[in-house]
């Protein structure tokens, strides 16, 4: 069964005063299937997170339809959970209300919200933060609190917009161990939009590459290393081999926008 | 001293108090020096003298009272009323659209120019005094809250509905929440403004009040009272500001962690 269907999406921008019309997405068909670990790469303002905003029904699509287990995406909603590449934790809220957000919306009593919040907190590995503000957290403790919150919700897709973006390199290593041991354990459908072609191999098990813009799915490939998946896997002949081909084609699109600039 | 060098807490109270010091020492020797008519600036020991008359002998108390009452009151009218006004302003595009050009115009007619149509409406009591603060606050705080609340961060607003909160949601646990510290920042802001349109109020037509005071202390050329009345005025100005930013800082902690 075919949990998110992406079905012929393009999406252009209208024309802003002495602009041309900016075509963003060209017609994009994906399917994911249930506890598929998606990564979608691609050069910047290739389209890639115009594509992940309007599955989480926060843009809408000019033309084409998503659907997710059979229902149109019309809107935001909590059962499309979605982690920002900019801190997105609200600052007047602590780690454990931020993570029971989502829960209190849905109106979970008190005690069920905390249950359920603290689970989150030791399984993303901030326990004994619960009372802190996010100003006094890391940036990677503000994402790894983001990404409890998007899961506390228990959505049925996982939406990351390049989340690990503005970390350092050392921590973004051990979020994307943090996140695929969560995802190896619990399983969950997820679609994470990156430029690094490293975190989209290591991550994934199918690589979505996107073209330069206007943007669209140039070519998809199957990464068929095992799991569970280690950091030393980045060292394989197998993970350098697939490193060696998508550093070829993204760096064709790379040029191509280079070129326009 | 160097550009945007800071300075310590010690040093910031040392030169703090030394400009009162030298503004005193100005107007001792501009006074007891002779060089400036009694008729016309009293002396700051006479000041003191006749401060003291006032508050022992001529019931100034009550008038400080009837004054700070005006101020709060007319404040937290205009308070009440302005800041839902302005949050809806803020939160919804077509009610700024309605609302903002006239409030635009409004909050620049001047308080103090209302006051004769104020008498004739609502008589020399109570609510013309609070009246008159009421228009002078109530059209800024509502265009500074509209534009704080319009200013929230897009992306909170985005994750909170990705995690499923409505439109009621959105407003009362992102909007509100996000721009309450900048909204207090705005009423502290708006009742230092509230100080001067109760004096100018009091000013005419009234029986009570550090302005009426200053008023009839004119008509007698007492300057000593008129000082005396002005630096009241700067002093619980002063100590309400301190107060509410102290409630501020109380109030958000999640700002100053």
């Amino acid at each position: 069964m075919t949990a998110l269907r992406i079905d012929q999406v393009s999406r252009t921008f209208p024309a802003r005063a002495g602009h041309a019309p900016t075509r963003a997405l060209e017609p994009t068909t994906l399917d994911v299937g249930d506890n598929d670990f998606v990564t979608i790469l691609g050069p910047s303002g290739c389209g890639k997170s115009t594509l992940l905003r309007i599955i989480a029904g926060l843009d809408r699509p000019t033309s084409g339809r998503v659907t997710l287990d059979g229902r149109e995406v019309t809107g935001p909603g909590a059962d499309r959970g979605m982690v920002f590449q900019s801190y997105t934790l609200f600052p007047w809220l602590t780690v454990r209300e931020n993570i029971a957000f989502g829960l209190r919306e849905r109106g979970v009593p008190q005690q069920g919200r905390h249950d359920i919040a603290d689970a989150f907190i030791r399984r993303v590995g901030l326990s004994g933060f619960e009372h802190h503000w996010p100003k006094q957290l890391s940036g990677g403790m503000q994402q790894r609190t983001a990404i409890a919150r998007a899961l506390a919700n228990d959505p049925k897709i996982l939406l990351l917009d390049e989340p690990f973006g503005a970390l350092d390199n050392q921590t973004r290593a051990l979020m994307q161990e943090m996140l695929l041991g969560i995802w190896e354990r619990d399983q969950k459908t997820v679609l994470f939009v990156t430029h690094d072609i490293e975190e989209a191999i290591f991550l994934g098990s199918r690589v979505i590459v996107m073209s330069a813009r206007p943007g669209r799915v140039k070519a998809e490939i199957a990464v068929e290393l095992p799991h569970p998946r280690s950091y030393k896997i980045k060292t394989t002949p197998e993970f350098v081999a697939l490193k060696e081909r998508l550093v070829e084609e993204i760096r064709t699109e790379a040029l191509k926008v280079a070129e326009q600039a | 001293m160097r550009p945007l060098e800071p300075t310590t807490s010690k040093q910031r109270v040392v030169y703090g108090l030394a400009f009162f010091v030298l503004f005193v020492a100005l107007w001792s020797w501009a006074t007891f020096g002779g060089h400036v008519s009694k008729t016309f600036l009293a002396n700051p020991l006479t000041m003191v003298q006749e401060g003291y008359e006032l508050l022992a002998k001529q019931g100034f108390l009550f008038d400080i009272g009837m004054t700070i009452w005006r101020v709060i009151g007319g404040f937290a009218l205009a308070a009440v009323i302005a800041v839902p006004i302005g949050v809806l302003m803020g939160a919804y595009k077509p009610v700024e659209a309605f609302l903002e050009p006239f409030v635009s115009f409004a909050r620049y007619l001047p308080a103090s120019a209302f006051i004769p149509l104020l008498i004739l409406w609502a008589g020399i009591g109570e609510l013309q005094k609070l009246l008159v603060i009421f228009i002078g606050a109530v059209f800024q705080i509502i265009l500074m809250v509209a534009v704080t609340v319009g200013a929230t961060r897009r992306d909170l607003v985005e994750a909170a509905y990705t995690l499923g909160a409505g439109d009621s949601g959105v407003i009362r646990r992102v909007l509100l929440p996000s721009a309450a510290p900048e909204i207090a920042e705005i009423l502290r802001l708006v009742l230092g403004w509230a100080w001067t349109y109760v004096i100018v109020a009091e000013l005419i037509g009234s029986s009570s009040g550090i302005g009426h005071m200053i008023t009839d202390s004119q008509a007698l050329l007492n300057t000593g009272q008129i000082i005396f009345g002005i630096i009241v005025i700067g002093l619980i100005g002063l100590i309400s500001d301190f107060l509410f930013k102290a409630f501020n800082a109380w109030l958000f902690p999640w700002k100053l962690a």
